[in-house]
């Protein structure tokens, strides 16, 4: 469905007086991967390691600084705007604050049918018999599309986000913490209903977040992000009963559990460093538990290798291990 | 074992006043909290727990509605009776409080260096010179890296972690007996969250405070609390023993909430779920608060018969008896 090769994302920085360009953020480096068709693959790691930059670059909300994005086989990377307007319909996101993204001052039928007048030739009666099919599939009333969004809980904007995504019947969905403002009950609820609709719809989806339990309930399969780089790809249930990476290993070991099989929990140390700068050889080496003698870089570089049938870690890490 | 009760709540009732109706934000919560002990109160969102916090710390908005208030018992007086002068020497001083956002409590024109010397120079008879002092050595102590250096920094050259420890030194600055931390890691990283969590045991250890630790998050309860709370609507739905919560929980909404927490597991497991959300406060069900959600509600649950208020099932572990009587038939 989507295969991308080497995108990067770096983020000019310009000196204020001058608009001198005096450095980069590196936010996405080098990133390769594939989702296929009616997958969930889930995109992992703390704040700021590029999570929201690597979904919107692959469908070209922001464009990549470098790299190539297939859509069905077909190279959309340089499409033209009219082009790539006729498929924006097919990529649809679902966003994290259901506050902020809801437009305060339209009734909710406006919210949901805006996309339906934009991309489809459709008359009023069959725009309408749409939004009340989907407001009934998001598990709201037809009674609630005349209403404005601060009528509602955050779950039900969630809700309402979630009927505004589907109702142009895309292919291909990237879900950016679409539960990580929510209360547990509310989150259990959104994720099955997501789960409910992507069989309904068949749906591809990109799911990010930065809570493994999340990822844990929800996948196919995960990718763990640290700092613009994929260190650790794996299928869901591999990824967890033998994560590779020490970050991925400590991800897994600090999510707080009600029972948790292993007490060992190895903490790390200090803050995720500056993208503008990243450390070099293996980005993660200032906060491993671990770190080897080559790990600060000269003979090797970051790059995933194959350490099991379909299950890839960064290449530094698979050496030093 | 005989413990001490440090703090003392008995019937909390904290009501608000909005427009025509009154939202009975917390309504009737009793629970001891134990020195040097960590006693972690747990619920969704609405359900009351920071109306809970800031009723203990005095700190209320001005909407108060008049109700009977209950006893908040902390050094053989009931804070709900105090004048706010006399709280003002109780507040940042033996109570303190930390809270989810810490921008919120950090003001953000002053470095670091001020703000921590003042509540010092507030409470303890210190000059700047000393204040400053033991600003830069609380710094040190709640993990800040080249404090003599980060002392004159302002909240936002902080990330978030650094300024959560920064709010956790002034918090502890001046020894307080009780520290309040609501929802202290619920915005940051597991990464982190682990770090801040970690931090404040070793501090419990140290400096021997007893803490009221909110969340949401059933997860983190079981990493750092003795005994639990959890609430629901403005009620206290179950208190245990950390361990004996989650091995034998009593009541519907405990088991639903455990039922629900994300568990990691090598296998996919279904996703499962609490219908419905947590009804408004203005008009909250009859009998049990919880049964428009409860998974199988028993006839009596609606109430006539019954109230709401809690019974020692086992020793220490207490349940709303409405629940404990349905389940006992
Ligand atoms: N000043 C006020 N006037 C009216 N209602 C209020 C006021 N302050 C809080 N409430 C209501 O009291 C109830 C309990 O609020 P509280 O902030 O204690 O919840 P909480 O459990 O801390 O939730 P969260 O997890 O979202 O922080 C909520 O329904 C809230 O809307
Ligand atoms: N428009 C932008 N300009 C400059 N830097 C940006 C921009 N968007 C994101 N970044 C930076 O790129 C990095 C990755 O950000 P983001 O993709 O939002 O991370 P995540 O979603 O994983 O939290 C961060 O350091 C962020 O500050
Ligand atoms: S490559 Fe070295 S520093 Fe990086 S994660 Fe592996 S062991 Fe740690
Ligand atoms: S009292 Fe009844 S409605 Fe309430 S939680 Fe127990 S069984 Fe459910
Ligand atoms: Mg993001
Ligand atoms: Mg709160």
């Amino acid at each position: 469905m989507i295969r991308v090769e080497n995108i990067k994302k770096y983020f000019p920085i310009k000196d204020g007086f001058f608009n001198n360009k005096s450095g980069d953020v590196k936010a996405v480096e080098n990133v390769s991967f594939e989702i296929p068709e009616g997958e969930i693959l889930g995109l992992v790691g703390e704040s700021g390691s590029g999570k929201s930059t690597l979904g919107r670059a692959i469908i070209r909300l922001i464009e990549p600084t470098q790299g190539n994005i297939f859509y069905k086989n077909k190279n959309i990377t340089k499409l033209s705007d009219s082009e790539m307007r006729k498929l924006r319909k097919d990529f649809q996101i679902i966003f994290q604050d259901p506050y902020a993204s809801l437009d305060p001052r339209k009734k909710i039928y406006d919210i949901i049918s805006q996309g339906l007048k934009v991309h489809e030739k459709m008359d009023k009666n069959s725009i309408n018999q749409k939004v009340e099919e989907i407001i009934q599939d998001v598990g709201l009333q037809k009674e609630h599309l005349n209403r404005y969004p601060h009528e509602f809980s955050g779950g039900q904007r969630q809700r309402i986000g979630i009927a505004r995504a589907l109702v142009l019947n895309p292919k291909f969905i990237i879900a950016d913490e679409p539960v990580s403002a929510l209360d547990v009950t509310i989150q259990a609820q959104i994720l099955n209903l997501i789960l409910e609709l992507k069989k309904k719809y068949s749906l591809t989806i990109l799911f990010i977040s930065h809570d493994l339990s999340v990822i844990n309930q929800i996948a196919d399969r995960v990718m763990v992000m640290y700092l613009g780089h994929i260190v650790e790809v794996a299928n869901t249930s591999n990824l967890f009963s033998n994560p590779q990476h020490p970050y991925t290993r400590s991800l897994i070991e600090t999510a707080p559990q009600i029972f948790r099989k292993n007490k060992k929990k190895t903490l790390l140390k200090g803050d995720i460093p500056s993208p503008i700068n990243p450390p070099s050889g293996c980005v993660f080496r200032t906060r491993c538990p671990n770190p080897g003698i080559d790990c600060k870089g000269g003979n090797i570089e970051m790059g995933l290798i194959e350490v099991e049938p379909g299950h890839w870690v960064d290449q530094c890490c698979a050496n030093c291990n | 074992m005989i413990s001490e009760n440090l703090l003392s709540i008995k019937n909390l009732k904290t009501h608000f006043t909005v427009g025509e109706s009154v939202v009975k934000a917390v309504d009737g919560v009793s629970f001891n909290l134990e020195a040097g002990k960590t006693f972690a109160i747990v619920g969704e969102s609405g359900s009351g727990k920071s109306i809970t916090a800031l009723s203990i710390m005095g700190l209320l908005p001005n909407n108060l509605a008049q109700t009977e208030r209950g006893e908040i018992l902390f050094d053989n007086k009931n804070l709900i009776d105090l004048e706010e002068n006399e709280m003002r020497k109780i507040r940042g001083n033996r109570i303190s409080m930390i809270f989810q956002e810490p921008m919120t409590s950090l003001n953000p024109v002053y470095d670091l260096s001020f703000q921590i010397s003042e509540t010092i120079i507030l409470h303890q008879k210190k000059s700047k010179e000393q204040a400053r002092k033991i600003a830069i050595e609380m710094l040190d102590l709640v993990g800040i890296p080249e404090p003599q250096k980060r002392i004159d920094s302002y909240p936002h050259e902080l990330s978030g972690g650094m300024r959560q420890r920064a709010m956790i030194a002034m918090a502890l600055s001046c020894n307080p007996k009780i520290l309040i931390a609501d929802e202290p890691t619920t915005a940051l990283d597991v990464t982190i969250q682990a770090q801040i969590i970690d931090l404040m045991q070793e501090l419990q250890k140290k400096l021997g405070m007893s803490i009221i630790f909110i969340t949401h998050d059933l997860g983190v309860v079981s990493e750092i609390s003795d005994h639990v709370m959890v609430m629901y609507l403005g009620n206290v739905m179950e208190i245990a023993e950390t361990s004996e919560l989650f091995n034998n929980p009593l009541h519907s909404y405990t088991k639903s909430l455990i039922d629900i927490a994300p568990q990691i597991s090598d296998e996919k497991r279904e996703i499962k779920v609490l219908r419905g959300e947590i009804p408004s406060p203005t008009n909250p069900p009859s009998g049990c608060v919880f049964r428009t959600r409860c998974p199988n509600p028993g006839i009596g649950c609606k109430g006539g018969d019954i109230e709401m208020g809690l019974i020692e099932a086992k020793p220490g572990h207490w349940v709303d008896r409405c629940c404990y009587e349905c389940n006992q038939t």
